[in-house]
Parts: C-alpha cells; sequence; structure tokens
C-alpha cells in the first residue's frame, strides 16, 4: 500500500507530460484533416471577388446563392437522381446474390466450396479487369446505357469474403435444429440465416453503396451522355466549366459531402466495422 | 458439412441459389480479369467494328524497349514504387502512431477517429476537389498563409515533382484513417492484464511498445501492409482528379487507363484506344504487385512465425 501511495503521483505526472503531448500531436493533425473541408465551407459562402480578395477570412454575410447557382447550373436533381438508382440497383442486385452465394458457401453445402471462397479471396490480387469488361460492355451493346453501367457493380468479393467469414460464426446446431423441424432449404436461408446476418449484410451493403456512389472513372468510361451522368461525373465536368468559380464549385461539392457526412455519421460503426473485418483475425 | 435439408431434387436448392451470384462473378469480374492476360496479346482497339488480331509479346516489347515512349514507360514503373514506398512508409507509421494514441482512453477519441476515417468515404472526386480548391495557387487558402511567410508554391500545377508529392500527400490524408482503424481494432484486442503485468515489472514505455504492442499488434501489421502496398501500387485515381496525365507525373495505373481508353496527354476525345497495349501495360503492373505481394508476405510470415513462434 504504502509503495503504491509513493510511486503514484510520479507516474500521474509523468502520464500527464504524456497526455498533453497526445493532444498536441491529435490537435495539429486534426487542423490538416480540417483545413481542407473548413475551407470548402469557407469557400461555399463567399462572393467570388471575396475569395478573391482573401481566400481565408471569413464570408462578410452567409449567403445561400452559390448553393442555388450551383444547383441550378450543374444540372444537380438529375445527376443525384442517377447516381441514387445506380447505387440502389447495384447495391440491392449484389447483396441478394451475394448472400446466397456466401451462406452456401460458409456451410459448406456446394461442392468446392473453399475452392470458391479462395477465387474470392483472391481477386484482390489478379489483373485489372477494366479492358476486357468494357469489350464484353461494348459487345453487349450496352456502352453509354444506364444497365451496362449498373452491370458493373454487380459483384463484390470483399463483400462475399465479410459474409462467408461472419455466417461461420453462427453455430452450425442451429441448420441441424431448422433441419429437424423439417425446414426447407429456402425457408432456412430466409427465415433463419438472413435474419441473423443482418449486421453483415448491412455492413457490406453500405461499403458497396459507397463504392458505386464515390465511382468516378467508370462513369467517365462508359457513360458519355449527359443525362446519365452520376454526381461525381457531374462534378468534374462542373469544375472543367466553373474551373475559376471557386466559391460556386465549393457549393457544388458541398451539396454532394454534407449527405454522405450525415450517412456516415449514421452508419460509422457499420463502415468501420466492415473495414476492420477479418483484419484483427489475420 | 453434411446437408441436412433433403434429398434428389431439394439437395439442389444450394446450387440453385449460388448460381446467379457465381454467373456474375464469373461473367463481370473473375473472367474479365484473366481474359486481360489474353488481350495483352493482341491489337484490340476500343471500337467494336475493327478486328482483334494476335500479336504475340509485340505489346510487351513495345511497351518496355520501343523508343521514347518505353522510356516514358519505365520512368512511370519508377515513380510507382517511389509512390507507393512513399505512402506505404507514411501511411503506416502515422496510422499505427495516431491508432496508439487514440487507444489511451483520452477524451474526444471519438471525435479524432471520426474525422480522420472520414475522408475515405468522401471518394476521390471530392477528395481531389477540396484538394485543388485547398491548393490553388493564385490567392487559394494554403497559398495566402504560405504568403504571410513571404512564400509561394504552384502547389499541383508547379513541377512535376512538386506536384507528384503533393498527389502523394492527398492520398496518405484519404487512406490514413483505413490503416488507423485497423491498428486500433488490433491494439484493442491485446489485454490490459499483460501491460499492467509488464508495467508492475518495471517495464517503460519503449518496452511496452517493443516486446508487447508491437508483436502481438502482428496480424494487423500483417493486413495492414499488405493493404497499404496493394492499394498504392494500383492507385491513380487521385492522379486523374488532381493534375490529370502531366508528362512527368503518370504512374502505371493512369499509363493502363490513358492507353486503354485514350486520354493520354490531356486530350480527351478522339485518341486511339489502343486496348491491346494497355492490358500489356496492367499485366506489367499486375507482376509487379503479384512479386512484391509475395515477397512481403514470405517476410512477414516468416516474421510471424520468429515473434509469435
Amino acid at each position: 500500500m504504502t509503495a503504491l501511495t509513493r510511486t503514484a503521483p510520479v507516474t500521474r505526472r509523468r502520464f500527464g507530460w504524456a497526455k498533453l503531448a497526445a493532444y498536441a500531436i491529435l490537435v495539429a493533425l486534426a487542423v490538416v484533416y480540417l483545413a481542407p473541408m473548413a475551407m470548402l465551407i469557407i469557400t461555399s459562402f463567399k462572393t467570388l471577388p471575396e475569395f478573391t480578395r482573401d481566400a481565408i477570412s471569413l464570408p462578410k454575410s452567409f449567403s445561400i446563392d452559390n448553393f442555388v447557382e450551383a444547383w441550378n447550373k450543374a444540372s444537380f436533381p438529375r445527376y443525384l437522381l442517377n447516381t441514387v438508382i445506380y447505387t440502389a440497383a447495384s447495391t440491392a442486385i449484389f447483396v441478394v446474390t451475394g448472400t446466397f452465394l456466401s451462406i452456401a458457401i460458409a456451410r459448406r453445402f456446394v461442392r468446392g466450396s473453399g475452392f470458391l471462397f479462395t477465387m474470392f479471396l483472391i481477386a484482390l490480387f489478379l489483373p485489372p479487369a477494366l479492358i476486357p469488361q468494357f469489350q464484353l460492355i461494348l459487345r453487349l451493346g450496352l456502352y453509354n446505357n444506364p444497365i451496362g453501367y449498373v452491370m458493373l457493380f454487380l459483384v463484390n468479393p470483399i463483400g462475399i469474403v465479410i459474409l462467408v467469414n461472419y455466417i461461420r460464426t453462427i453455430p452450425t446446431e442451429l441448420d441441424e435444429a431448422a433441419a429437424i423441424e423439417g425446414c426447407s432449404y429456402f425457408r432456412f436461408v430466409i427465415q433463419i440465416v438472413i435474419p441473423l446476418i443482418k449486421p453483415a449484410i448491412a455492413t457490406v451493403a453500405v461499403l458497396h453503396a459507397i463504392g458505386v456512389w464515390n465511382e468516378l472513372i467508370l462513369a467517365t468510361i462508359y457513360l458519355t451522355k449527359a443525362d446519365y451522368y452520376p454526381i461525381t461525373r457531374g462534378l468534374i465536368v462542373f469544375n472543367g466549366i466553373y474551373g475559376n468559380n471557386w466559391p460556386v464549385l465549393a457549393a457544388a461539392v458541398l451539396m454532394i459531402a454534407v449527405p454522405i457526412a450525415a450517412f456516415f455519421i449514421l452508419m460509422q460503426r457499420y463502415i468501420i466495422g466492415g473495414v476492420t473485418a477479418g483484419a484483427v483475425k489475420g | 458439412m453434411r446437408y441436412l435439408f433433403g434429398n434428389g431434387a431439394s439437395r439442389l436448392a444450394p446450387y440453385l441459389l449460388i448460381t446467379p451470384g457465381l454467373f456474375l462473378y464469373a461473367l463481370f469480374a473473375l473472367g474479365p480479369s484473366l481474359a486481360t492476360v489474353v488481350f495483352s496479346f493482341t491489337d484490340a482497339s476500343g471500337l467494336p467494328k475493327l478486328p482483334i488480331n494476335w500479336v504475340g509479346f509485340d505489346n510487351y516489347k513495345e511497351f518496355l524497349t520501343l523508343g521514347a515512349a518505353a522510356r516514358e514507360n519505365l520512368d512511370a514503373l519508377v515513380r510507382t514504387l517511389i509512390f507507393s514506398v512513399g505512402v506505404t512508409v507514411i501511411q503506416f507509421s502515422l496510422g499505427l502512431f495516431v491508432a496508439i494514441l487514440l487507444n489511451q482512453g483520452l477524451r474526444g477519441t471519438k471525435f479524432f477517429r471520426t474525422l480522420f476515417f472520414f475522408p475515405v468515404i468522401l471518394g476521390v472526386t471530392i477528395q481531389g476537389l477540396m484538394w485543388t480548391l485547398f491548393l490553388y495557387p493564385i490567392g487559394g487558402p494554403l497559398a495566402t498563409v504560405l504568403d504571410w511567410f513571404g512564400l509561394q508554391s504552384e502547389f499541383l500545377g508547379g513541377q512535376p515533382r512538386e506536384a507528384f508529392i503533393w498527389v502523394m500527400v492527398v492520398q496518405i490524408w484519404a487512406n490514413m484513417g483505413i490503416t488507423m482503424v485497423i491498428f486500433l481494432a488490433g491494439l484493442q484486442t491485446i489485454p490490459d492484464e499483460i501491460y499492467e503485468a509488464a508495467r508492475i515489472d518495471g517495464a517503460d514505455r519503449g518496452q511496452l511498445f517493443r516486446r508487447i504492442t508491437w508483436p502481438l499488434l502482428t496480424p494487423s501489421v500483417n493486413t495492414n501492409l499488405a493493404l497499404t502496398i496493394i492499394g498504392s501500387l494500383q492507385a491513380w485515381q487521385l492522379f486523374y482528379v488532381l493534375i490529370s496525365y502531366r508528362p512527368g507525373t503518370q504512374v502505371l495505373g493512369y499509363v493502363v487507363y490513358a492507353t486503354a481508353f485514350g486520354q493520354t496527354s490531356g486530350s480527351t476525345a478522339g485518341t486511339t484506344f489502343r486496348q491491346g497495349y494497355g492490358a500489356a501495360a496492367g499485366v506489367i503492373l499486375f507482376l509487379i504487385v503479384l512479386a512484391i505481394g509475395i515477397t512481403t508476405q514470405y517476410l512477414l510470415r516468416r516474421r510471424e512465425a520468429r515473434l509469435l513462434g
């Protein structure tokens, strides 16, 4: 007891300095992370002359003119709707087909399950599918076609790996109990397994949706008609036209970033859970 | 495991349910991925009417040995390695350091974690445009700050080397959050009791890290190294958004895209789509990723065996 009381103040004081240093480093890094975001927000409320005079100072008045202008001139509603459609359609199809696939693979209900799982595991290392994929879509006559574009996002190997690993944590006694009750395979999958793996499905759906939502390159390759542009492509084109009018451009970027931020804060648990899934196990 | 849901026709139920997913994977991912190798031996273009001919190793020969373009390609290859090493070393160390700081039970941990991870989900378009504004050379925010100290820079519009370094900065800024959360998850699996015991034995901070944290973090170290190395070797999209195809800055991934989809030297339309040639460049990049990936995996396994027995 005496030994503890003697050493305690010393450790506490040393810890105090360490704590201060830790905070100093974290705050410095936070500045680096916040600065570009803060500048985007500040700029979006400024007039162009204000921005040119002093890029850093706060705006004189918080006018929403830039937002109105960006919304009207950038065909925002249309691009946003396109993005929502592409994201929803491809995520729905991937999640449904991917879940059925993962259950059978995780439980080894089909021959060659181990081999199939390996096929998904190595996908990360394989050569990029970009060029043959383009030839395929071209020959299917689906180039510059929203359906062809959605087809590019119907598979996601990492999602399968996350699902399979999660399903494996569910005890197999459950399968036996269901089988004894005379449950059919379809009912087993839909009414028993899927409700149990909802968190993993949510994680995979969210990760996949973010990927489709943010896609720029494939939209640049496959969609040349402005009516089909997703919001990412729309922003880049808008940037080409409004390259020097930073206040309006910043307003446009911000209007896309804010919904993503809101979504992130709501879904943070699933997103970070998905990123770290399997990582700790190695 | 044994199938429990009946025999005969009902034995086919799982096969039926996996068919759509498997079909999509084969058609849109695995098939095209492997077909890249086949295409690399042809003169395929991006036009549907033109016939495709076998050209053997011509694309590879041209890519690696023919004239000025080949020299540029080799420069791009070296640049890819520089980019990858730089990004990996900094992102890995920073991610580990920040994760350790955020694992001390400090107040505000959640805020910092959210902030540092946030850029990850913004995607290259917003990441890129945000930094293009921040680094706007004519009176932009960072330019103004530099001006206070009498300094100036053209940032992304400057010399190729300077622009390249700024892309690296944005790449690390955008992806450090991934490394950080993976390390955080790893750190949380290390029981406090081990640290307590070591502290009672008189271990100092450095020893705690070297003897406990670092070895027990091996699985996260392996995952992070693999993800960051492969990711940075294949990365090029921020180059596209931040500086587009500029001589002296391209990395291999961008060369693949630009040659296959005709976006070299800033022009966006009308140029040739050399898809066979682009596929050869893609295979070369793949081989580099594979070689580096296998080597690191081998080294990491050996290290793991030594550390964890």
